[in-house]
C-alpha cells in the first residue's frame, strides 16, 4: 500500500469521523492540532483513497492538501543562538518548513560563528545525526563558508541542505565534496520575511528539502524498514500507557526510518524492546532501541528488511 | 537611510556587502539610531578578516541640568526640589545620595525631594549636571554596531567622542596600526579622526 503524506484542515465538528476513516483505510495520524474551532491533522494516507477522504471531509469544511514533509524530522542548524541569527533567519526557516508537515528542531551551535574559530562538538554532531536531514543556515560571505563548512560537516552522515548568502552556483563551487542540496541568497538577514520574493526564497528551501528527501525515500524503498515507522508509532501509543502523560507536542516523533520516543531511556527501553509488533515478533527484534543524545529520550532505528528478513 | 548624509558599505565581496548594507539599515532603524547618525562608513574584508565601522553623529542634545526639569526653593535649613519631569529622577537621586548622604535626602512623595543641608546655595543645586544623553547614545551606537558586525569577530576595539565613533572587529588579534585604517575610512567621508 502506497502511503502519501497529507495535511487535513477542517472544522472540529465531527473530525473524529475523519480520524476513524483514515485509520480504517490503513493510514496513520502523525500529529493532531486543535486550534480553537479548527483541527489540523498531519497524516499518512493511502494514495488511492485521497479522493474519498476529500469527499467525506467536504461537508465538514475540510480540505486535504499534499504535505511532502509529513513524517520527517529535520534539524535546522544555526551558527549560534545570538541576536545575529535569531529570530531571523533561523526561526523564519524553521517555522516555514514546519508548515509543510516536518517536525523541525533548531540546533544552535555553541561555537558555530566565525571563520577560523568555528567548531562543532560531538554532542552537536550526534544530535544532528539523529535527524532525517540537516538544513545549515550559513552566513553571507563565501570566503567564510568555504573555510568553515568543512569543519561543520565533519562526521555528519545525513543529507545536508546548505543555505547561504552567495548564489546557488557559488555555493556549489565552493563546497567540496558536494552536499545534497543548495539554496542561494538565504544568508544572514535581520528583518522578517514577509515580502513575496522572500517567501519565494523560503519556498525554494522547502522545494530543495523535498527533492533531497524524495531521493532518500527512493533509496529507502530499495531496502525498506521492517515495519513502517508510523505503524510502530501507533503500536507504542496503544501499548505504552505512559506516553499519553508526556507533555511534549509530539511524544512520539516519526522519522523516515525510525522514531524518537520522549520517555526516559533507562526505565522504558526494556519495556519497548519486549512490545509485540505482531505475533512472535517483538520490537527489539526488528529495531535498535538506543539512547538519544537529546535529553534522555529514546531513539528507535528500524532495521531494514535485508537485515531482519521480517516484514511486518 | 535617506536621513543619513553619507552611508557606504565597502566590501571585498559585492554580494556580502549588499546584504550587510541591508542589515546595517535594519539594525539602526530598529534601535532608533538613524536620527543620531550623520555619516557612516562600513568596511568588511572577510578574507583578513576585519570589520570597520566609522561614523559621525549629528549634534547631540547637551547635558541635562537640574534646573531643566525641576524647581528649587531654599530656606535656611532645607532645600526643596519639585520635580517636573520624572525621567531624570533616578539619576538625580543617585547623585544627591552620593553627595549629601541618604540621611539628608528625604522624598515625601514622587515629585518632591527635601535636602536637609545648611549653607548650600540655590544656584549650585540648580546647575547640578544630572544626565548626559550623548553617553547613552554612543553606548547604544556601539551596541548596534556589535549587532551588525559578523558574530565571530570577538576581538574588538571601539572609541567615541567629539561627535565621532568607530568600531574595529576581527576574530584575530588586531594589528597595532589599525587606527591608520580607521583614518583612511574617515578620509573617505571627508572627515578626519
Amino acid at each position: 500500500m502506497n502511503l502519501v503524506p497529507v495535511t487535513y484542515k477542517g472544522g472540529i465538528y465531527r473530525h473524529d469521523e475523519i480520524i476513524d476513516l483514515i485509520e480504517d483505510l490503513g493510514g496513520y495520524i502523525i500529529q493532531k492540532h486543535v486550534l480553537a474551532q479548527e483541527v489540523v491533522l498531519q497524516a499518512l494516507v493511502p494514495k488511492d483513497d485521497i479522493g474519498l477522504i476529500a469527499a467525506i471531509g467536504k461537508p465538514l469544511m475540510g480540505e486535504i492538501t499534499p504535505s511532502p514533509l509529513v513524517g520527517t524530522e529535520i534539524a535546522v542548524v544555526t551558527m549560534s543562538l545570538e541576536i545575529h541569527h535569531l529570530p531571523h533567519a533561523s526561526c523564519d526557516v524553521a517555522e516555514y518548513i514546519r508548515r509543510f508537515g516536518a517536525k523541525t528542531n533548531m540546533v544552535g551551535l555553541a561555537r558555530g560563528f566565525g571563520k577560523r574559530i568555528a567548531q562543532m562538538n560531538d554532542e552537536e554532531r550526534d544530535v544532528i545525526n539523529e535527524h532525517d536531514l540537516a538544513v545549515y543556515l550559513l552566513g553571507d560571505f563565501e570566503t567564510c563558508i568555504e573555510q568553515k563548512f568543512q569543519v561543520l560537516r565533519r562526521g555528519i552522515n545525513i543529507p545536508i541542505v546548505v543555505c547561504g548568502g552567495p548564489d546557488k552556483e557559488t555555493l556549489q563551487r565552493i563546497i567540496d565534496p558536494p552536499v545534497d542540496g543548495y539554496v542561494g541568497n538565504v544568508g544572514r538577514f535581520m528583518h522578517r520575511t514577509k515580502e513575496s520574493e522572500e517567501l519565494d526564497k523560503l519556498d525554494e528551501v522547502v522545494d530543495e528539502i523535498t527533492r533531497v528527501l524524495d531521493r532518500r525515500r527512493e533509496e529507502i524503498a530499495k531496502d525498506p524498514p521492517s515495519v513502517s515507522p508510523a505503524r510502530l508509532m501507533d503500536i507504542i501509543n496503544e501499548q505504552v500507557e505512559e506516553i499519553h502523560d508526556v507533555l511534549s507536542p509530539t511524544p512520539v516523533t516519526v522519522q523516515m526510518t525510525g522514531l524518537r520516543v520522549k520517555l526516559p531511556y533507562d526505565s522504558y527501553a526494556p519495556v519497548l524492546r519486549e512490545i509485540p509488533v505482531e505475533e512472535g515478533v517483538t520490537m527489539g527484534e526488528i529495531a535498535d532501541i538506543m539512547p538519544s543524545r537529546m535529553r534522555d529520550y529514546i531513539l528507535i532505528r528500524i532495521r531494514p528488511f535485508s537485515e531482519t528478513n521480517i516484514m511486518v | 537611510m535617506e536621513q543619513v548624509e553619507y552611508f557606504e558599505v565597502e566590501c571585498t565581496e559585492p554580494t556580502g556587502g549588499a546584504y550587510y548594507r541591508r542589515i546595517a539599515d535594519v539594525v539602526l532603524l530598529d534601535h532608533n539610531l538613524i536620527r543620531a547618525i550623520k555619516k557612516l562608513h562600513i568596511f568588511i574584508d572577510p578574507a583578513v578578516p576585519i570589520f570597520v565601522a566609522a561614523g559621525v553623529t549629528k549634534k547631540l542634545p547637551g547635558i541635562v541640568h537640574l534646573r531643566d526639569f525641576a524647581e528649587v526653593t531654599a530656606t535656611e535649613q532645607k532645600i526643596t526640589i519639585s520635580i517636573g519631569d520624572e525621567t531624570y529622577l533616578a539619576p538625580l537621586l543617585q547623585i544627591l545620595w552620593a553627595q549629601y548622604g541618604k540621611e539628608s535626602v528625604d522624598q515625601p512623595d514622587r515629585f518632591t525631594i527635601i535636602l536637609s543641608v545648611e549653607g548650600q546655595s540655590m544656584e549650585t543645586i540648580e546647575n547640578l549636571p544630572v544626565f548626559d544623553p550623548s553617553e547613552s547614545i554612543y553606548k547604544d551606537l556601539i551596541y548596534a554596531l556589535m549587532v551588525i558586525q559578523p558574530e565571530g569577530f570577538k576581538v574588538r576595539r571601539q572609541w567615541y567622542g567629539k561627535e565621532k565613533f568607530y568600531l574595529v572587529a576581527s576574530e584575530d588579534t588586531l594589528p597595532e596600526d589599525v587606527e591608520e585604517l580607521v583614518r583612511e575610512k574617515f578620509a573617505l567621508m571627508g572627515e578626519s579622526l
